[in-house]
């Protein structure tokens, strides 16, 4: 089955997805191929032969994998398909991710191995998954796409392409450029300030817009660092601005926890969802850290069963100098410790 | 001043946006109110069991928590547990007097002798 696109974009990227339920392969197909805007042409299988078949026919970059494939077992069809191709990106999929299963995924050969995602937010984050992956970019979003996507995802994509170009973010009347040259984030300006402070202020804004534009030069360059450096000060920015709201007292959503008020900031460390880290700041036991963030994330799974309460947002924990904020969200694992001043009376 | 104890904790229901309330003594008994229509009293000690059980990673994570709070969209979960073993839990609606009152709640029953 081949899902030919409908718009004038012609499909770039051949991907091929296996999987013995028919209805997850036409909504698998349908949801990344939208996401692609179209520069995915998505090639189907519901078993291992079709699978070798539109590989052999097909230019097939990438294939993923249900890790229970009907006609044969994961492992042999991962080999049977490197066979084939091999330069292919295989990933492996699987309904519930457990160690024994990325273990044995990869050691098969695949180069990654998921959890199939349930909201349309985890199928966001698969595909970026994917493009990361392939070295794949999204076009520059059009002006109805870019409602969607934020300023950090389109400076990640323009950077990952190595493109030239220029943002200009506006709120009513235009607050700064970004100049983004060979995938390297080369200037900023915000009114008067310049560089990594005028970056940091512009990928902290709340609201406002902004326009891809043309590569012009820049009249200096400021900027040195690495875009990753850059957007990963600038995630840990955000972190630390909500986390310190809600140290505050200004718990949005949930309601009040701590009267304390906010603290210095000690240690942050940021995972994707699957475990990976993604950034860390003073950290100093990175994979203790992330064991019980998991640890917490599924004692709130319990809970959450068990009492009704709704969403679970977070865990803190008050310790006698500090207080350690664990936020384990199926997207992102954020683990942050900020000092308290003095307890209460 | 376990007459006392007695007193606060049986006060606690009363505090606007309590919505359960257990203690759980280092033997391992334990007692406890809840609103019935938002929470079943017997759910209070599994509850307090479960906490007891999450000490362990804690400690492998070198944390020693005064007290620790899940936050949940309608509710927030408090458990605080003193060095002599005993522990208690709250169960708040939030944005309320006792959401408000977590800390001071947790610092005096802190501030109860074991004796």
């Amino acid at each position: 089955m081949t899902k030919e696109a409908k718009t004038k974009t012609e499909p770039r990227h051949h991907v091929l997805i296996v999987d013995a339920d028919h209805d997850y392969l036409v909504a698998a197909g349908d949801a990344f191929h939208g996401l692609s805007e179209n520069t995915w042409r998505i090639h189907t299988a519901t078993g291992a032969l079709a699978a070798l078949a539109a590989v052999a026919a097909e230019k097939i970059k990438l294939a993923v994998l249900d890790d229970q494939p009907s006609g044969g077992e994961v492992a042999e069809l991962i080999g049977q398909l490197r066979v084939k191709q091999p330069k292919l990106k295989i990933v492996v999929m699987a309904g519930t991710a457990t160690d024994e299963k990325r273990a044995a995924s990869l050691a098969a050969g695949a180069d990654l191995f998921l959890e199939k995602p349930v909201s349309p937010e985890g199928l966001k984050a698969v595909f970026q998954n994917f493009c990361e992956l392939l070295g794949w970019v999204v076009p520059p979003p059009n002006a109805e796409t870019r409602r969607g996507v934020g300023l950090t995802d389109l400076i990640q994509m323009e950077c990952l392409a190595g493109n030239s170009s220029l943002l200009e973010i506006f709120r009513e009347h235009s607050l700064g450029r970004i100049y983004l040259e060979q995938g390297q984030i080369i200037h900023a300006v915000c009114g008067e300030l310049a560089g990594e402070v005028a970056f940091q202020k512009l990928l902290g804004l709340a609201g406002g817009t902004f326009e891809l534009r043309d590569f012009e030069p820049p009249p200096e360059r400021t900027l040195n660092r690495t875009w990753e450096y850059l957007l990963g000060e600038a995630a840990r920015h955000r972190e630390l601005s909500g986390l310190r709201a809600r140290a505050g007292g200004g718990l949005a959503g949930t309601g009040a926890v701590s009267t304390e008020p906010a603290g210095k900031a000690l240690e942050l460390l940021i995972c994707a969802g699957t475990g990976e880290m993604l950034y860390q700041w003073q950290c100093p036991a990175v994979a203790a850290r992330l064991g019980l963030l998991k640890t917490v994330a599924r004692h709130a799974e319990t809970l959450i069963s068990e009492l009704q309460l709704g969403k679970f947002d977070r865990l803190e924990i008050q310790l006698a100098d500090s207080r350690a904020i664990l936020q384990p969200r199926a997207d992102r694992l954020i683990f942050a410790r900020v000092a308290a001043s003095a307890v209460m009376p | 001043m376990k007459h006392d104890f007695k007193n606060w904790f049986a006060s606690l229901p009363a505090v606007p946006g309590v919505i359960a309330c257990g203690v759980r003594q280092p033997n391992g008994k334990w007692g406890g109110f809840s609103d019935e229509k938002k929470f079943p009293a017997e759910k209070i000690g599994e509850l307090l069991k479960q906490f007891a059980e999450l000490h362990e990673p804690l400690a492998a994570a070198d944390f020693s928590p005064r007290w620790t709070t899940w936050a949940f969209e309608y509710g927030h979960l408090r458990f605080v547990a003193r060095p002599d073993q005993w522990l208690l839990m709250l169960l708040v609606s939030p944005e309320t007097e006792a959401a408000h009152s977590l800390d001071q709640l947790s610092e005096r029953f802190l501030a109860f002798s074991a004796k």
